[in-house]
């Protein structure tokens, strides 16, 4: 290697450790992201409150109040004698959703007739009532059908589902999330770190200094490119580390697939960061148009919402999103074990951005103006 | 390539031009300047702020790129041979920029180190500079004072052995124990055979050079030895103070054989028009009689730099 990058790295690591921020932040940020935010950001709905206006009074409209209690999707409120009275405890949020038991349920269903069950849920918060009302209707179809067993009907089922989920058998959302965060902290760290390093140079004049010696501005940028690139490997191990000791989340394929994956995400990034610093005067300015591409890239790529379940427009801009296709490789081979053969059209994908974003960063360094 | 024309200088400008903004707003910064820096010489260039300096300065430094007009640094061209003129260029910008967060120590091993050298090698040209630094070597940069920091940068600019150094207002902000000192080591440089071009905006330390450059709205507007400067002078100088200063520099104004005058120390320095004969009696006389000043005193006095420099800048309008 070329010795001005060596003589530039060994300066990157002295300002790295004379400063009293950034290593404490390589530590922490990976530290609390992964402790805290598998938690935090739980998708199941737990504890919805439920009230229930009984006009039956049967034994079975009992039975069906024990049932939604029984399971630990619900805690019932209160019952009330009227629908109005109900919503009116909706309204004052002390339910989530309102179940009116229609009169006289006992005596259609003995005679074999069909019952109504009214449900109204509070839709501020859209997932938690759309997932909360299908679990209550679950629990009322599945009531329904034990009365017609035990009554000695004919269950007429023709068709019984049965459910099984291939890779994650449990739905187990942190097994879901905790790839996810590792692309996050990578995001972060790589995506900010050079950005505000380059920007601070420009701000404290020391670029112009760097300019007027003989150094190349291609030893510059990779000098930079490499020190933040280790800083994300680095990074990256560490929350690795973790995902396997605090949640077991071991990957199911190959390191061989996910430090290559990485390993280009993060000179992706650190590309990104320079490029956007070339354009940059203040620090603020690289921050604000960092924070913008970070928010794409995390928004778009599949970590929290579904790629599948975006409008097609915004399905297509994925394909622009590198995060998008490393978030594929860390699902794929952590839960399936999915190999390089499988996902070759991902890792292309991600090195030709890769290289591209860097040659954008070397190709607008000015050393002249 | 080295063009040997232009290698027995150390600088050769000719008519460098550089305009910021576009069309309503164009600030031209550098118009027409012209330069010849000899080898080994201390040349200063002498202007206020916003005379085009530090453009200049960033020009020859091969940071900025003129609109038109070329220059040479000890030999090369500052558009196609900035790589070579980067090997032997030591640079110190107006605006201190080493590196606040690493030491003393650390800060001039690096730059020793990026232009291929070491601080031992070297260390005979700042050896009087860096015995004062020495106590605070494992000081970080920027917790130094300010003529500390200057004495550092002037180290950092001088550890590869430079041909020439260009230094961009280096006394600005400094006191005045630490500028003279300053001035002392620029001096002491030049046994090295270091050529220096220094700019400043205080008009005394132009004495302390070789030859100076005397810029104002961007352009040169004097040029020569600082005797040559003074002696120039070709107008008749008069100081002039009373009771009353305030009034008496707009009365001074609307007396014809004044060209112009302006407050100097604690008394006014009126300029005479070039064909005035008028003596300072004469003058003292018109403003007893006329304007009812008291306690009038005029007298020759020797012109200084700062009296050049306005009389240059008169000539420009």
């Amino acid at each position: 290697m070329n010795s001005a990058i060596i003589y530039l790295l060994v300066k990157e690591w002295k300002q790295f450790w004379a400063s009293s921020f950034l290593p404490k932040l390589v530590i922490l940020l990976p530290v609390l992201v992964m402790l805290l935010m598998p938690w935090v950001s739980n998708m199941e709905i737990r504890n919805m409150r439920i009230a229930i206006v009984d006009n039956d009074c049967s034994s079975l409209s009992e039975k069906l109040m024990q049932n939604v209690e029984a399971s630990e999707y619900f805690i019932i409120s209160g019952v009330h004698r009227t629908y109005d009275a109900a919503l009116a405890s909706l309204e004052d949020n002390d339910a989530d959703a309102v179940m009116v038991i229609p009169q006289g349920m006992e005596d259609d269903l003995m005679k074999g007739g069909q019952v109504s069950v009214h449900v109204a849920a509070n839709a501020v918060n859209s997932l938690k009532s759309g997932l909360g009302s299908g679990y209550l209707t679950n629990i009322i179809t599945s009531f329904g059908q034990e009365l017609q067993s035990s009554s000695g009907q004919d269950a007429s089922i023709p068709v019984e589902i049965d459910l099984q989920y291939r890779y994650n058998p449990y739905l187990d959302n942190v097994k879901f999330m905790v790839p996810g965060l590792m692309i996050i902290i990578v995001i972060l760290v790589c995506g900010f770190l050079p950005t505000m390093n380059i920007v601070g140079e420009k701000e404290k004049g020391t670029i112009e200094q760097i300019n007027v010696t003989p150094v190349k501005k291609r030893e510059f940028i990779f000098s930079k490119l490499i020190f933040y690139g280790f800083m994300g490997v680095f990074v990256f191990s560490l929350s690795f580390l973790l995902g396997k000791l605090v949640y077991g989340i071991a990957p199911y394929g190959g390191f061989g697939e996910i430090f290559v994956g990485a390993t280009l995400l993060i000179i992706f990034m650190s590309g990104l960061g320079l490029a956007v610093s070339n354009f940059s005067d203040s620090m603020q300015q690289a921050v604000f148009v960092m924070l913008f591409f970070m928010m794409l890239f995390m928004l778009m790529s599949g970590i929290f919402t579904p790629i599948g379940s975006m409008e097609k427009w915004a399905q297509a801009l994925t394909y622009a999103m590198p995060s998008r296709y490393f978030v594929d490789i860390m699902r794929c081979v952590c839960l399936k074990g999915s190999t390089f053969n499988d996902l070759w059209f991902n890792f292309m994908m991600l090195a030709i951005f890769a290289v591209f974003i860097n040659a954008v960063a070397i190709a607008t360094y000015k050393k002249q103006s | 390539m080295r063009q040997d024309d232009y290698a027995k200088y150390a600088v050769f400008a000719d008519s460098l031009e550089k305009s910021f903004g576009k069309k309503e707003d164009k600030v031209v910064a550098v118009k027409g300047v012209s330069l010849r820096v000899e080898k080994g010489e201390l040349y200063g260039i002498i202007g206020p702020d916003g005379a085009g300096k530090t453009t200049l300065f960033r020009i020859l430094a091969t940071l900025m790129l003129p609109d038109s007009g070329t220059a040479y640094v000890d030999g090369f061209d500052i558009s196609g041979d900035y790589r070579l003129i980067r090997d032997r260029l030591g640079y110190m910008p107006g605006k201190f920029s080493l590196y606040p967060d690493l030491t003393v120590k650390e800060n001039l091993e690096f730059f020793a180190s990026v232009f291929g050298t070491t601080i031992k090698e070297n260390y005979h040209l700042i050896k009087d500079i860096y015995e004062r630094l020495e106590p605070f070597e494992k000081r970080k940069a920027s917790k130094l004072s300010g003529g500390m920091k200057q004495k550092l940068a002037l180290c950092c600019a001088l550890i590869h052995f430079p041909d020439i150094l260009f230094l961009d207002e280096p006394t600005t902000g400094v006191d005045p124990s630490s500028r003279r000192e300053f001035w002392d080591m620029l001096s002491s440089i030049r046994k090295y055979g270091i050529s220096v071009v220094v700019s400043t905006a205080y008009m005394d330390e132009a004495s302390r050079c070789d030859r100076i450059s005397m810029m104002s709205q961007g352009r040169f507007i004097g040029t020569g030895t600082p005797a040559e400067i003074i002696d120039s002078f070709d107008r008749r100088l008069i100081a002039v103070s009373s009771d009353e200063m305030f009034r008496l520099l707009r009365d001074l104004r609307d007396i014809s054989d004044v060209d112009y005058c302006y407050t100097f120390g604690d008394v006014h320095h009126v300029v005479l028009r070039e064909d005035s004969l008028a003596s300072p009696d004469n003058l003292s006389a018109v403003l007893v009689d006329k304007f009812k000043h008291e306690n009038v005193a005029a007298a020759y006095c020797k012109p200084t730099m700062e009296d050049c420099f306005m009389l240059y800048e008169s000539k420009l309008v």
